[in-house]
């Protein structure tokens, strides 16, 4: 093994570290010795540290939704905790779940607000504390949805196609990483996102076969993601592996982009 | 230390191209990453000199003269490879030929170069891309370059001796669509296709322009030129069981050259 890419002991900081693809990164952060702060909903982050028995991770239910506030939470955790190596970001994701006819402007407003505003107080009140260690790496999720827009052909009644607010959003992620890793770059402190392709959770993969071998043919892979493989390419940013890695949106999505 | 997902471990590597600048740093990353490393070339002075430095460092690798102008040489390193080590997870695309230099140089040395770059290139995915299929997976990482993705800025390059050939942009932003199409094709059969583009590489051997490399550094989003050691991690990860669910990517490793 190579030492190069060793997590131990660093300071990493997961927001939704609880969720599908969250759990997964915190639970192998753990295993690597790294020193985990999982945000979560109330109960949620406490819950994963004791099913998997973690021994690094100390969980958290800060509200990282309320822009105007998070600078204080966020000074009294570094006060706390210290500044962190690395941050992966993956409260962004916000929906209103509505179909594009009857989406009114304050549901489309609300997404933008939950998922943009506190991104940008987040990154840059904690990059601007990073940047004094000359180096650090933050994680943005955006998403496909982000980058291509969603084949309607494969949301059938009543199932709505993912919304327009939720991809608007996620493009703008896309843009948030890439003028944060220009303004930090100089520093040291990169900035990339994770754009994932197809990654149902355990319930729809599980209720919906349908929908699941539709998104599978969406594939070069000829297959939805597991949450297991977001783990790599996260660890993969996280680390001095991607030292000269900034402003890039890795794609993680079995190919759905590429044709 | 704890072990991580990325990982070559038991992995067989083959990677082309690997005595220039980029490539002996490639087979350092790779022979200290856990990997059997075969390295495969056509210039066999060069081969065993770099197999000498590698052991002398204490790292193993297996070099294997070849052309990969001739389909034969390449299927009989495949045969070769498969006989000695028994699979071939991954293989690395970094040979490359330069041989024009300007914009007026003769067609025919136009033509010389997509003799390796894209014939070369092709038939070495393909026979690679086959076996790996037949064998029920694998990884393959092509190394393009930035310029396969924008065009030449040729402030950088004023005052200076250098130059930027056209060929180069042509086979590397090829390369780049033409491994959007293998991942599509072999996708199914479980063989992931990537592509790393590498910013400018500092060299410190021969050190580019004074005034270039000022130039340069202010074009990165990091204020410099790419460290050949650098581009190992990004190949590393697209070989190992930590990238799964990536292919058909493109993954720049250029300071955030091509983001702004």
């Amino acid at each position: 093994m190579s030492r190069w890419y060793s997590l131990e002991g660093k300071k990493v900081w997961v927001t939704g570290g609880a969720g599908y693809l969250g759990s997964a990164i915190t639970v192998e952060l753990d295993r690597v010795g790294a020193k985990v702060l999982c945000f979560d909903l109330p109960g949620k982050a406490e819950a994963l540290v004791r099913e998997h028995k973690l021994v690094n991770t100390v969980p958290l239910s800060a509200d990282i939704n309320d822009a105007a506030n998070l600078p204080a939470v966020l000074e009294r955790l570094l006060a706390e905790h210290g500044v962190p190596d690395g941050v992966v970001h993956l409260v962004t994701a916000s929906s209103s779940g509505k179909r594009l006819e009857v989406l009114s402007p304050d549901e489309f407003q609300r997404t933008f607000d939950l998922a943009l505003t506190p991104s940008f107080i987040l990154c840059r009140t904690l990059a601007e504390r990073m940047k004094a260690n000359g180096k650090g790496s933050i994680i943005l999720f955006s998403s496909m949805y982000g980058v291509v827009a969603p084949d309607k052909s494969i949301y059938h009644d009543p199932m709505a196609p993912n919304p327009i607010d939720y991809g608007a959003s996620k493009a703008a992620t896309l843009q948030l990483s890439r003028y944060l890793a220009m303004h930090y770059g100089p520093s040291g402190v990169r900035f990339n996102c994770i754009t994932p392709g197809p990654f149902p959770n355990p319930t729809v993969q599980k209720n919906h076969p349908g929908f699941i071998a539709d998104l599978n043919k969406k594939t070069v892979l000829q297959r939805v993601g597991q949450n297991q493989e977001i783990v790599g390419p996260t660890l993969f940013l996280l680390t001095d592996s991607a030292s000269f890695v900034t402003g890039h949106s890795l794609v993680v999505d079995g190919g759905w982009t590429i044709w | 230390m704890s072990t991580t997902v990325i990982s070559l471990t038991g992995k067989v590597i083959i990677q082309f191209g690997g005595t220039g600048l980029l490539g002996r740093a490639l087979v350092k990353s790779l022979a200290s990453s856990g990997a059997t490393l075969v390295v495969a070339s056509r210039n066999r002075a060069a081969l065993q000199s770099l197999a000498d430095t590698e052991s002398a460092a204490g790292r193993k690798v297996f070099i294997e003269e070849t052309d990969i102008g001739s389909e034969a040489s390449l299927t009989s390193l495949r045969d070769r490879v498969l006989a000695k080590h028994g699979r071939v997870d991954g293989i690395v695309f970094n040979a490359v030929s330069r041989p024009m230099r300007t914009m007026n140089d003769d067609l025919k040395i136009w033509r010389e170069s997509m003799e390796t770059n894209a014939t070369g290139f092709f038939a070495t995915c393909r026979v690679f891309g086959d076996a790996m299929a037949k064998q029920g997976g694998g990884s393959i990482v092509n190394i393009a370059s930035i310029y396969g993705m924008v065009g030449s800025n040729l402030s950088l390059y004023e005052g200076t001796t250098m130059t930027t050939a056209p060929d180069y942009f042509f086979h590397k932003g090829g390369m780049i669509n033409l491994t959007r199409y293998l991942a599509s094709h072999y996708g199914a059969a479980k063989v992931r296709v990537n592509v790393v583009s590498p910013g400018g590489i500092y060299n410190p051997e021969t050190p580019q322009a004074a005034e270039f490399i000022n130039r340069y550094n202010k074009v990165t989003m990091l204020g410099r030129m790419c460290d050949a050691a650098e581009v190992g991690g990004a190949v590393i990860f697209l070989l190992s069981d930590a990238s799964t669910y990536v292919t058909g990517a493109n993954l720049p490793v250029d300071g955030g050259h091509t983001a702004k």
